[in-house]
């Protein structure tokens, strides 16, 4: 076997270590999600079964529906997202266009709001939101995600601003375009890329949660990843039905993930090239 | 004076915390006239232009267009068209929407905008590119481009950032062409910046020299050509530059070399001066100046000599026809009235 054979040979046993250690998890959802409970805790596993829907059926129809649930997850991560974006991308042209007094600390603000322990603050965010009874509230939740949200999207989308080089902005004053129209008319067309990037990962985080939101929610307002612990209980784990909404939480992301792909590439290269827009 | 397009400099300053780009600025431009801001990087043309443009507050001073004050007015309430120098097309719009937009911004009905849009293409000669991304256009293209969006509007003003930079030779020549061609059969006044001497030169009805933040000289580019006022003008201007010789004047005439050349200025007394000999005005002659010919540069219908004077180095342009080969030993001369003679200690023109 010449040297350069085994190389590929190895690198390509490594890859697909990797792989399979990253796609299992789901792997295994997907499997047991199909399976009866007797198939998933049948020794030794069983690799050919009889496929059923049941698991399904009994999460999405049955007396512990996960539909409110999954209602819950998409208030709290579409509200999210679209708060974030309308306050994120006013800020973030600010920070890269804008001269005024603090600019530089503004943007070692945000940056330094991603650094904090999210366990740190989890419990004065309980506190204050008790306070002013909005534990258990869609406002309340939607509220304290925008606390991570907004800086994080700010931060994503101040680069793909920069990259617009300045000269478009001031074609656009001279054709007559206040600065209000020159963002809507040309800079955030240009930036559509960034925005559907940072979309994408805000709705994800609200989506994926956890922390907080078993902090903080409570039986009215309990997204889909809280809810999946209704199936996991001191006596017994319902693994079948567990996997079930498993892979149900799992849908929005990767239909997300398949429907901006296009978009999520173009942001992401097109911010890694840097223009000749700063000045 | 009254008519659309007038401009009216008045002692701009524009400092960037202790430096001065613009040490107070001031000129006019006419109405209808073709002006350019020549001048090497970092001179102050491109901030004089962004001045006119409301892009940048001047630091003091004042900058009126057909007499009104606009020094505090924004840009887009200007009525100021430019092109720039990357030509700044909105890449996710077509040309058409790219031409179209000022005239949006204008307010104009779609039933307006239509007949504007292609009558600014025809005259650019992009009629067949309307439905295109500016990505999809050669970099000519999208210079013409930029050049209809400027036009469409009719604006009273159009500056025009050193526009050719970015073509390649030949397109920059008949571009040039064309641009003086559309400036003259709209009759707009046009303010153009470049640092490309032979582009002001070609363009211009009148030039505005600048160096280091000051205009050093305003006037026909055919009399700065003739009379630059300062040793630093005359060195910019020409291709190859003016020979700049230092000598003494005594009594009407230089000595350079160890030989005397009369020169125009007749005026007694003696006194440091330096000579200036353009290229082109150097004569092969007897009895002038001996040169011994080191290097030849053949441009094709002429030559350039790099001659050694007894120590001082002096460039020559001759007629293709007597091309003296390198080594040979001649003597040159100047006319009197093309020996410019400068002070060695102010710099100005005597």
């Amino acid at each position: 076997m010449t040297a350069r054979r085994f190389r590929i040979i190895a690198t390509l046993a490594i890859t697909l270590l990797f792989l399979l250690a990253w796609a299992f998890p789901i792997l295994w959802s997907v499997l047991n999600s199909l399976k009866t409970d007797s198939d998933v805790l049948a020794y030794p596993p069983k690799l050919f079964f009889t496929p059923t829907l049941e698991p399904y059926r009994d999460v999405l129809f049955g007396s512990a529906s996960i539909l409110p649930n999954l209602v819950s997850s998409f208030v709290i991560s579409i509200g999210t997202t679209i708060i974030t974006m309308l306050m994120a991308v006013p800020a973030a042209y600010a920070l890269a266009r804008l001269r005024f007094r603090g600019k530089k600390f503004a943007g070692f603000y945000v940056l330094a709001t991603q650094m904090l322990p999210p366990v740190g603050i989890i419990i004065p965010y309980f506190l204050i939101l008790r306070n002013i009874g909005w534990i258990d509230t869609y406002q309340g939740i939607i509220l304290i995600y925008l606390s991570f949200s907004l800086p994080f999207a700010i931060w994503l989308l101040v680069s793909y601003f920069e990259d617009i080089p300045f000269e478009m902005e001031e074609a656009a004053y001279l054709d007559g375009a206040s600065r209000m129209k020159t963002l809507r008319r040309i800079i955030i067309p240009q930036v559509r890329g960034g925005i559907a990037v940072t979309v994408v990962f805000v709705f994800l985080n609200a989506w994926n949660e956890f922390l907080f939101a078993v902090v903080l929610s409570g039986n009215t307002v309990r997204p889909v990843t809280v809810a999946m612990f209704n199936f996991v209980s001191v006596e017994q784990t319902l693994w079948a039905k567990l996997a079930a909404v498993s892979v149900l939480a799992m849908l929005p992301v990767v239909i997300l993930g398949v429907v901006a792909q296009k978009n999520i590439v173009k942001g992401l290269t097109v911010g890694a090239v840097k223009g000749g827009g700063r000045r | 004076m009254s008519g659309r397009g007038q401009v009216r400099f008045d002692g701009i300053v524009k400092m960037h915390g202790e430096f001065a780009a613009l040490k107070g600025v001031t000129f006019d431009i006419e109405p209808g006239e073709f002006f350019a801001l020549l001048g090497p990087s970092g001179s102050g043309k491109s901030t004089t232009l962004r001045i006119l443009a409301g892009l940048d507050a001047p630091s003091a001073g004042r900058v009126f267009i057909d007499g009104q004050d606009i020094t505090a007015a924004d840009a887009c309430d200007r009525d100021i068209a430019m092109v720039f120098q990357s030509y700044a097309l909105y890449p996710h719009m077509t040309v058409y929407e790219n031409i179209a937009f000022p005239l949006e911004m204008a307010k104009m009905s779609k039933a307006e905008i239509a007949p504007a849009v292609r009558e600014a293409a025809r005259k650019v000669a992009i009629e067949h590119l309307l439905e295109r991304k500016p990505g999809q256009l050669s970099g000519g293209q999208q210079q013409r481009c930029a050049l209809a969006r400027a036009i469409v509007r009719k604006a009273r003003l159009f500056l025009l950032d050193e526009p050719l930079s970015n073509l390649d030779a030949k397109l920059r020549l008949e571009t040039r062409t064309e641009l003086k061609k559309l400036q003259r059969s709209l009759g707009v006044t046009a303010v153009y910046v470049t640092h490309d001497q032979e582009e002001a030169m070609t363009l211009a009805d009148r030039m505005a020299v600048f160096m280091a933040g000051e205009i050093q000289q305003i006037g026909r580019p055919a009399d700065v050509f003739a009379k630059p006022n300062s040793i630093d003008v005359a060195a910019f201007i020409g291709s190859p530059p003016m020979n700049l010789i230092p000598a003494r004047y005594k009594d009407g005439g230089v000595e350079i070399a160890g030989r005397r050349l009369e020169t125009g200025l007749k005026e007694a007394g003696e006194r440091n001066v330096v000579a200036g000999i353009r290229p082109g005005a150097v004569r092969i002659a007897a009895g002038g100046i001996p040169a011994v010919v080191e290097l030849v540069e053949d441009l094709g219908d002429t030559a350039i000599l790099d001659l050694d004077c007894s120590g001082i180095s002096i460039r020559a342009r001759v007629s293709d026809g007597d091309v003296p080969s390198e080594g040979a030993a001649l003597s040159i001369t100047a006319r009197p009235a093309d020996i410019h003679l400068f002070d060695a200690t102010t710099r100005r023109r005597l």
